[in-house]
């Protein structure tokens, strides 16, 4: 194997083709982010500028004992396992059906993504007016089909916000995983699906022995990404329910989100750090996938 | 286009100023929000004329930014921290402290003891500056206000039998006489109180803390524990939408405006789409009597901050919005309350019945305690609130929350 | 090694499996994703009254269009238009550029430091923006790049390449090493084998990836908000001046949204045409 033995011997052209992603980005967040590092150490409220300092690990401390912090630490798995395990079957429906033939679907591909296109401001405003408890499209919908009788307070309820939430970002992330399947599924040779005809595998088969270890990586990558996105989101939350009611959709995002606005630096870049260790650990099966397929 | 010009239109004249600068040609840059479109064409409108009027060769070039649900103070906040703060901008009073503990605001002192206008503003509002501070000085300048009052929809007063209650006692009673099911299908149809249990009502909220008998100062007390607690009961016994614990102000206003709910508590600024809507079936009464009594001066100011270059020039526009053509022209727009005397004589104010209402309730207007920690304590009155609405803690529990998130290190 | 890559045809489907594993599952998807669109159209042609009536119409009684009147009217909303496209297509292209060589690198060499820079790829997207922002502001400033579409370029593409380098480097591992080697054999160098065999196999991944890139950047509030101001507003900013202290104005938020979606759609539906029409024209070459 030509290109496995190149190991054995330093070669630049792997960094000279690394060099520009990685200028790029270091260059305008390494201060900012060191920063934040350093502010996760302190006392950093920028109300009281006269009594910042370090604080020996005050803010760590401060968040263990924190059952705001602990809950929303609970929230965002449940929002992550249940907003990214939805996109992720139902994109990849989606993408099956839509990477077969049948008239219109050029238009169906591009329709498709319309919740995605959407903007971000727009999303939030839009299904909270849908699931509102008084004027609500979605009420009326489900009395005229005579599943509920009375109308619901869908985000105003502490049992019926988190769903909600959830079936938003649903909505919203569903064309994301279609879309980036369906790239994948363009790509698997099709002569692999004919040499699973000629094996006589049902439908059912090849999708299990063919179309998904084909897409192994593109799956792996596509849902680990996604985790990160969605447990950093903070808009839909935001401004669906801001967190409530009662803190019932408070993740830890968008509890990071309400600390930098109340201007609690310190504090907010702690829970950021743990937010991003806790991704860290989750991601590690992942990385673990990814480096060993390369042998490295 | 219109918009596109009139900026390449300031643009141009900017740089022709910068080409032929002399000692008294300066550019102040404002930053301001906007409640809507119109109110953001008035704004303009005012900016092109102040420029066209001023003659001391200052312009001034405004950048608007949307409001985003406070989100405007975090930005201004940044900007200025990271060094690019404006000369002047639109200011909330609440973010304060987290502006001048930076010292990021201009002393207005000086400038507003050689002022010739300076008696036109009231020494009240100038007091209420001042404290805002946490100082001796004025950071902040007085451009309007807004007083939170009771609207109610006299036709529903009517098919209920109930009259504008006097006492604190009267209005909880009405609440319940005004929720009715109005088509008999056993469902409420219309209910008394419009809740405001997300951002932004700790302000409607604070009317019950001082009619029960509480004050800001001691939440923690009995009088504040009873007025928690009717705020509750209102909400547990139907008297209020169950969607109150996530309505924000517009779905306040949204319901109110729908005949859903027979009253709310809101300011002026809403008083020109409710006359619109509902003509002469929609009026207004200040939050009654109780123990104590209360409502909230909602308020906008402007600041000015240190980095300025021209601070006598930037004065001249503070000026101009507080007691001068702007003064009138915004506050005719807005249906805001006018802080200089001058313009709160004049007809089109003295005869609107929101007017009155709003001037009758200034006695007993407030605002919150402006601390370091008031910032804090407003992100977490929604949580803190609903919890208690939700049946999760007690009204006494809830009150001591929002006590030590006030006073407390 | 000749691997073929084409299209698999159309299987002999019965009209049964057709209906069932095709139509009805099409239709329910779409419903679900297109119905919130419909909302948001019929919300923008609705009148004040009727929108907030307690009984939910689904067709306005009497649609008014005056909205998009006033939003291209007045509001000028071709201006943010203009501004965010080309924020986003800069952005995309400076994205995909660097990271599908960036991605190239981690999928086919092995070198030391590898992991720890993919790592590190990955953690730059787990840090919320909203703690960044000080900083960052101050950087733009010092550079002279605020109120320049530039600074968003450079803010975005701090979280765009980290993904797409991911991204791509996912695809890439899916495509068998053993094509470019053929083609290296065949006495073709790296960079030659790399455009003539895995860019043809990579396009509708670039595509998707190019698309991601584009939507991140189309739709960002929180540095917009921040790095410009009103000669290069962008879309979500324009939309939020619409949600002020005295509400939401829905009639035009709902029209901006409108019109902000259909050149997208529009956009992809062609830019995807040609993709397949590309790959059908590569896999009878090839």
């Amino acid at each position: 194997m030509e290109l496995k033995s190149r190991r054995k011997r330093f070669n630049i052209y792997p960094y000279l083709l690394l060099a520009p992603a990685l200028i790029i980005m270091l260059s305008v967040v390494i201060v900012p982010i060191f920063n934040a590092f350093n502010m996760s150490f302190m006392n950093y409220n920028l109300t009281r500028p006269n009594k910042m300092g370090y604080n020996n690990f005050g803010n760590y401390v401060k968040m263990l004992n924190d059952s705001d912090f602990t809950g929303a630490l609970w929230r965002t798995v449940v929002w992550v396992v249940f907003g990214v395990g939805g996109q992720f079957l139902f994109g990849f429906m989606l993408a099956l059906i839509l990477n077969k033939y049948f008239r219109g679907r050029g238009v169906a591909r591009a329709v498709s993504l319309i919740p995605w296109v959407t903007p971000g401001v727009l999303i939030a405003l839009m299904w909270s007016w849908m699931f509102d408890g008084n004027y609500g499209v979605i009420n009326d919908l489900l009395m005229k089909l005579h599943l509920i009788d009375d109308k619901i307070a869908y985000l105003a309820r502490k049992d019926t916000a988190m769903p909600s939430v959830i079936i938003t970002i649903i909505w919203q992330g569903i064309p994301f995983f279609a879309l980036m399947i369906l790239a994948g599924l363009q790509g698997i040779p099709g002569d692999l699906y004919e040499a699973a005809a000629i094996d006589g595998a049902t439908g059912i088969q090849k999708l299990f022995y063919v179309t998904i270890p084909s897409l192994r990586n593109t799956i792996f990558v596509t849902t680990m990404l996604r985790v990160i996105w969605v447990a950093n989101s903070v808009d839909v939350i935001f401004n669906m329910t801001n967190g409530g009611p009662a803190n019932s959709t408070q993740t830890l995002a968008v509890y990071v989100y309400k600390k930098a606005s109340s201007l609690d630096m310190g504090y907010a870049s702690a829970m950021a750090i743990a937010l991003m260790l806790v991704l860290l650990v989750a991601a590690i099966p992942y990385l673990k996938s990814t480096f060993a397929e390369k042998g490295a | 286009m219109k918009k596109l010009f009139a900026m390449f239109l300031a643009l141009a004249m900017a740089l022709t100023m910068m080409s032929f600068a002399s000692a008294d040609d300066v550019t102040i840059n404002f930053w301001y929000w906007a409640d809507n479109d119109a109110y953001s064409q008035t704004m303009q409108e005012m900016i092109a004329d102040f420029n066209a009027t001023n003659g001391k060769g200052i312009t001034v070039v405004g950048q608007e930014y949307p409001w985003d649900g406070g989100g405007y103070s975090q930005n201004l906040l940044t900007a200025a921290l990271g060094g690019g703060a404006p000369d002047v901008s639109t200011f909330k009073l609440t973010a304060t402290p987290s502006f001048t503990n930076n010292n990021l605001l201009a002393n207005l002192d000086d400038l507003i003891a050689n002022w010739e206008d300076k008696d036109q503003i009231n020494e009240n509002l100038y007091t209420t500056m001042k404290k805002a501070s946490g100082t001796d000085s004025i950071y902040v300048m007085p451009w309007n206000t807004q007083v939170l009052y009771v609207y109610y929809r006299p036709s529903m007063f009517a098919e209920a039998g109930v009259s504008v209650p006097t006492t604190y006692e009267e209005f909880l009673d009405i609440c319940a006489k005004l929720t009715r099911d109005t088509d008999g299908d056993g469902k409420t149809d219309v209910y008394g109180f419009g809740m405001r249990g997300s951002n932004g009502g700790q302000e409607p909220w604070g009317c019950f803390l001082y009619a029960g008998g509480g004050d800001f100062e001691h939440m923690d007390s009995e009088g504040a524990i009873k007025g928690m607690q009717d705020y509750i009961d209102l909400y547990k016994n139907g008297y209020a939408p169950e969607t109150a614990p996530n309505d924000g102000f517009s779905q306040v206003i949204d319901n109110f405006k729908s005949g859903l709910t027979a009253m709310t508590i809101h300011h002026i600024g809403s008083s020109a789409q409710m006359m619109e809507l509902f003509g002469d079936d929609v009026d207004a009464f200040i939050f009654p009597q109780g123990v104590g009594r209360w409502t909230s001066m909602g308020d906008t100011e402007t600041v000015m901050f240190d980095s300025c270059q021209n601070k006598e020039a930037a004065f001249e526009w503070m000026a101009y919005l507080a007691t001068g053509k702007g003064q009138e022209t915004w506050c005719t727009v807005t249906g805001n309350v006018p802080v200089a005397a001058r313009v709160q004589a004049l007809p089109q104010f003295q005869e609107n019945r929101f007017m009155k209402v709003s001037i009758e309730g200034s006695p007993v207007a407030g605002i919150l305690p402006v601390l370091d920690t008031t910032t804090q304590w407003i992100a977490d009155w929604p949580a803190t609130i609903q919890k208690a609405l939700l049946g999760e803690t007690t009204a006494e529990e809830c009150m001591k929350t929002l006590q030590a998130a006030m006073w407390e290190e | 090694m000749s691997r073929k890559y084409k299209i698999p045809k159309a299987t002999q489907e019965s009209t049964a499996s057709r209906v069932f594993l095709l139509w009805i599952p099409l239709i329910l998807f779409l419903v679900f994703l297109l119905f919130p669109f419909y909302w948001t159209f019929v919300t923008s042609i609705k009148s004040d009254a009727e929108l907030h009536s307690l009984t939910v119409s689904y067709w306005p009684a009497q649609p008014t269009f005056q909205a998009y009147e006033h939003l291209f009217g007045q509001f000028n909303f071709l201006h943010p238009m203009k501004n965010s496209l080309i924020v986003a297509l800069i952005t995309t292209i400076v994205s995909l550029t660097v990271s599908t060589l960036a991605a190239y690198s981690f999928s086919r060499f092995c070198f030391a430091g590898r992991k720890p820079l993919m790592v590190l790829f990955l953690t730059n997207n787990m840090f919320p923006n909203v703690l960044l922002l000080i900083p960052l502001f101050t950087i733009m400033r010092q550079i002279k790049l605020l109120y320049t579409p530039w600074a968003l370029v450079l803010s975005y593409t701090t979280f765009t390449i980290p993904f797409s380098v991911w991204l791509m480097n996912g695809y890439l591992n899916d495509i068998p090493m053993a094509l470019e080697e053929a083609a290296m054999i065949d006495g073709a160098n790296r960079a030659k084998a790399f455009i003539k065999v895995i860019l043809p196999v990579l396009l509708p991944c670039l595509l998707a990836t190019g698309v991601y890139i584009f939507m991140q950047s189309w739709n960002e509030y929180t540095f917009a908000v921040l790095f410009t101001n009103e000669k290069n507003r962008t879309i979500p900013v324009a939309l939020k001046m619409l949600v002020g202290q005295l509400g939401v104005q829905w009639d035009l938020i709902t029209a901006g949204g409108i019109i902000t979606v259909i050149p997208v759609c529009i956009m992809f539906f062609f830019a995807q045409k040609r993709l397949v029409a590309g790959l059908t024209a590569g896999a009878v070459k090839g």
